[in-house]
């Protein structure tokens, strides 16, 4: 009952979002018929491309016919490149998906183990450390730090390519060398995130009487931490990668850029200049879908790691 | 402890100035214009004429950052202002006028955190056209819902306040409460967000930038710079790494002045100011005899260095314990007793320091390392504490939480394990034992988790059981179950028992020997009944009639000990409870009595009580409830 609820209001969220895209996408100045035609066209020849591409529809009406395809799985039809958009976001989301993950991660595979080693020596020169590390992490835009790391690995040590990509299809090796720089550009930051919101949950589950019991049972200050102290810290860690796993589907936009991915965000910054609405609109509806998606898996997990929340 | 700003904030602060002064007074400095081709030769490194280098036209860089700052800076403060006029006003309605727009917010949240905001930035600006105003206005619509969050949490915070409850019970006019009330309050948030906010929009800024979507060339901008730069990261990495480094220093600074800001006001701080250890001066012990029996405690003392002074939380406790027999440590809250334990158990926090000597059948744990008083805690000594709604680990089963220390100190197998626990559960009078073992502590009752933490306690069949106020979050019917289910299982397993309680005619039942403990030392000892029959030391009486008992008539006036405990850190002179004594006379103010040299019944008091007071009460309950 209470999923059905939550499954109504996320679908509310999901209209809603698509429809101020589509009407704020409208409203902006633009217009595909100019794009394609270029300015010198004629009148007639405007006005029936706009007749043929259904743009003399009023908005509504547009808006509910695209809505309708979406419900059947149709995204419509680029203005600009008359290709089917669901098919060209289906090309392009395995790369930005695999980004995403791969930075995940990198971001969780340092986050415990430093977030953890914070926590239990907290306010020693390990934990200042990564204060003034994340803190560092966190004042640098993302751009910049690709910037470095390129000049650094890529230039500097030629370790791997700067930009490119190959995909996992064609061969596993490359299509890592292509992924790791990206990955961990954008890791980065979330391990900052990260490691210290577990430090932080740490800190004060470890305060709790059942970690002094633990202690009073003769347990080694490992197996407390790692056994019985991680899970319940875990919560608002999880809250966060999924947050930021959701916000991120469209915002790997300047690492895409950065690193020549073919994926989604590029996508919809290639669209976006060249007035390609439906694309457009398509990558918005993968991003809230993307939302209500990881909003469900984290209730999911969240059951996982406590057994509280489970219902009886 | 008064909270300091630090170094790092005044440099940070230093910085922006710096870049500020910089971006205003461009013009007027002595290098080349940002947009003078050949300023030097192209691509060249650093130098003095060009402490930047140039870039690929031969351009001035240090010029270029600076004008960049401009862009930067200029665009951050507008939106950061915009969504401050925007948000703020709003934040304040929402947070006081809770109720009406609390759905709305909730629901517009919603919508804001699935809603792709950059694609939006991008899309508004792609179409509408890349220009410095444009860019503002986007990045300043953006920052609003921030803006309201932040604003209306900070006026609810206030708004339930005592002092602004109180202003609207007065009558006072809302428009005055906000503005004499609310407004000075929300001000200093407000001003950590401004600094933060300008660290995201720069940010933010740098993005579109980056992507050609901020002001357009010729003007420079941070994010434009590295953008163009990257392309001659081979040969002049300088081009790109000066914009890089200036927004790096310029983001770092605004975060960290806007981060001190908030931790100024933020009282919930955790952790985050440094520990520092005490200087590990062990306290010194007279020297004793060490005596043949299971547990002897020596002088035992726990000190907390504070910013306030010592804390002398134990102050030279000694007792010897033996098997069989149940030791009770009574006192009121406050009084040293669960320290006790702690310090006896070596589980004090890393901040305190100890002295004097424990004893386990003639081994001195005091001198023991974490190490090898692990095998100790998990074989020898059992504890059980007074919550146990907060003593098992929420996300853990029982059978996992039983069986741990089974496996972990006895190296029982998984199915052995499984099977002791089991027995473990049942010697508790746990009902379905095996069941039990897959469930969650949070499906079990109060009483039910506190058998669970007794059976783990007793898993490894400890010498001494530890009870830290085991019935006292129990409700009463459950009490006398689990007192006399510790009872059982001591004359059982044959072990040793310390009781501790803040409730004296709990332990008058079941203990041999009490401890009457205040402000960290003992202040009368003996044997049970002896200490419930005739208490001498006023304090103890006291805590006999603070007790309410069963035999009370109905709406009996529930008798307390006037005063609060004395603060630890400061004594008083003479007698610690001389300020509540109904008895002190003016050698209390300036002597401390010393406990008598009477080895039955010894107390600390110039004027003791003839002691018959409690006596028929007691006797004649704890008869009864024994035999029950």
């Amino acid at each position: 009952m209470i999923v059905l609820h939550r499954l109504a209001r996320l679908l509310v969220v999901l209209v809603v979002v698509t429809f101020l895209s589509f009407v704020l996408l409208n409203l902006l100045p633009g217009d595909p018929v100019t794009q394609i035609l270029g300015l010198s066209a004629t009148e007639e020849s405007r006005a029936r491309l706009r007749q043929e591409l259904g743009l003399d529809q009023p908005l509504l009406v547009r808006y509910l016919d695209w809505l309708g395809g979406l419900a059947g799985g149709d995204f419509g039809t680029s203005y600009i490149t008359r290709m089917p958009v669901g098919a060209e976001l289906a090309e392009r989301l395995p790369v930005t998906l695999e980004l995403l993950v791969a930075a995940q991660i990198v971001a969780l595979g340092l986050a415990v183990p430093v977030g953890v080693a914070a926590a239990r020596r907290a306010g020693r020169a390990l934990d200042q450390a990564l204060t003034a590390l994340s803190f560092a992490l966190l004042s640098t835009p993302v751009f910049v730090l690709g910037v470095l790391l390129i000049l650094l690995f890529a230039v500097t040590w030629r370790v791997v390519p700067a930009t490119g990509w190959t995909s996992l299809s064609v061969d596993l090796g490359w299509n890592l060398t292509s992924v790791v720089l990206p990955a961990v550009t954008l890791g980065c930051g979330q391990f900052a995130v990260y490691a210290r919101l577990l430090r932080t949950d740490l800190i004060a589950t470890l305060q709790e009487d059942y970690i002094t019991l633990a202690r009073a049972r003769g347990l080694s200050p490992r197996r407390i931490l790692w056994r019985h102290a991680l899970r319940p810290s875990a919560i608002t860690l999880i809250t966060a990668v999924g947050l930021n796993l959701g916000a991120l589907i469209g915002g790997t936009v300047i690492i895409e850029t950065l690193f020549g991915l073919p994926g989604v965000g590029r996508l919809i910054v290639d669209s976006i200049f060249s007035r390609d609405y439906l694309t457009v609109q398509g990558g918005v509806v993968l991003i809230s879908v993307g939302y209500v998606v990881v909003n469900f898996a984290v209730d999911l997990v969240y059951a996982a790691v406590d057994p509280r929340i489970r219902r009886a | 402890m008064r909270r300091r700003l630090g170094f790092g904030v005044w440099l940070a602060a230093g910085w922006i100035g710096l870049v500020l002064l910089a971006a205003l007074l461009a013009d007027f400095l002595p290098f080349a214009r940002y947009d003078e081709t050949l300023a030097g030769p192209p691509q060249s490194g650093p130098s003095a004429a060009h402490p930047f280098g140039t870039d690929g036209l031969g351009r001035d860089v240090l010029s270029r950052v600076v004008y960049g700052a401009r862009v930067s800076l200029g665009v951050g403060l507008g939106a950061v202002l915009l969504g401050l006029g925007v948000g703020a006003p709003l934040g304040i309605l929402a947070g006081y006028r809770r109720r009406a727009t609390d759905a709305v917010i909730m629901a517009v949240n919603d919508v804001a955190q699935a809603f792709p905001a950059l694609v939006f930035a991008l899309a508004v600006v792609a179409f509408a056209g890349a220009n410095l105003r444009n860019v503002l206005i986007v990045l300043g619509v953006l920052g609003v819902p921030s803006w309201v969050r932040l604003i209306r949490g900070a006026t609810l915070s206030f708004a339930e306040r005592e002092f602004v409850l109180a202003a609207r019970v007065l009558g006072t006019r809302d428009r005055r409460i906000l503005w004499r009330e609310i407004l000075p309050n929300v001000a200093v948030p407000a001003a950590s967000y401004a600094f933060i906010g300008m660290a995201v929009v720069v940010v933010a800024e740098g993005s579109l930038a980056f992507l050609g979507l901020s002001v357009q060339a010729p003007t420079p901008t941070w994010g434009g710079l590295i953008n163009e730069g990257r392309t001659l990261m081979e040969t002049a990495p300088h081009v790109v790494l000066a914009p890089s480094v200036v927004m790096f220093l310029t983001v770092l600074s605004f975060n960290l002045v806007g981060d001190r800001l908030r931790a100024l006001t933020d009282v919930r701080e955790i952790g985050l100011e440094p520990v520092r250890a005490p200087a590990a001066l062990p306290l010194p012990t007279p020297t004793h005899p060490v005596r043949d029996t299971l547990l002897q405690v020596e002088e035992l003392r726990t000190h907390f260095v504070t910013p306030r002074g010592v804390v002398k939380a134990v102050d030279g406790v000694s007792f010897t314990l033996d098997r069989g027999r149940t030791l009770a440590i009574v006192g009121e809250s406050g009084s040293g007793k669960s320290m006790l334990i702690r310090s006896v158990l070596g589980l004090l926090p890393g901040t305190s320091i100890r002295g004097g000597h424990v004893y386990l059948s003639g081994d001195d744990l005091t001198a023991y390392g974490p190490a090898e008083m692990r095998p100790v805690l998990g074989r020898r000594l059992g504890t059980v504490f007074q919550d146990p709604m907060t003593a098992l680990n929420p996300v853990r089963t029982i059978g996992t939480q039983v069986m741990e220390p089974l496996r972990v100190h006895l190296r029982m197998s998984r199915r052995q394990a499984r099977a002791e626990a089991v027995e473990l559960l049942a010697s508790v009078g746990i009902p379905d034992p095996v069941r039990m073992l897959r469930r969650y502590p949070h499906q079990l009752s109060g009483g039910m988790r506190q058998r669970v933490t007794i059976a783990m306690a007793l898993s490894c069949r400890p010498d001494v059981l530890f009870a830290d106020e085991p019935t006292t979050a129990l409700d009463v019917t459950i009490q006398a179950q689990v007192l006399r289910l510790l009872h059982r299982l001591r004359a059982e397993r044959d072990m040793a028992v310390v009781l501790v309680s803040h409730d004296l005619s709990v332990v008058a039942q079941w203990a041999d020997e009490v401890i009457v403990m205040y402000a960290g030392k003992v202040v009368e000892r003996g044997p049970a009944a002896e200490v419930f029959a005739r208490p001498r030391m006023p304090y103890t009486e006291s805590l006999l009639q603070a007790a309410p008992r069963l035999t009370d008539p109905v709406h009996h006036r529930l008798r307390v000990i006037p005063g609060r405990p004395p603060d630890l850190a400061h004594l008083p002179a003479g007698c610690a409870f001389h300020a509540r004594c109904p008895y002190a006379r003016e050698r209390c103010e300036l002597e401390p009595p010393p406990l008598s040299e009477d080895h039955h019944h010894p107390y600390a008091c110039w004027y003791p009580r003839p002691g018959t007071t409690a006596e028929q009460d007691v006797r004649t309950t704890g008869a009864d409830s024994r035999g029950r």
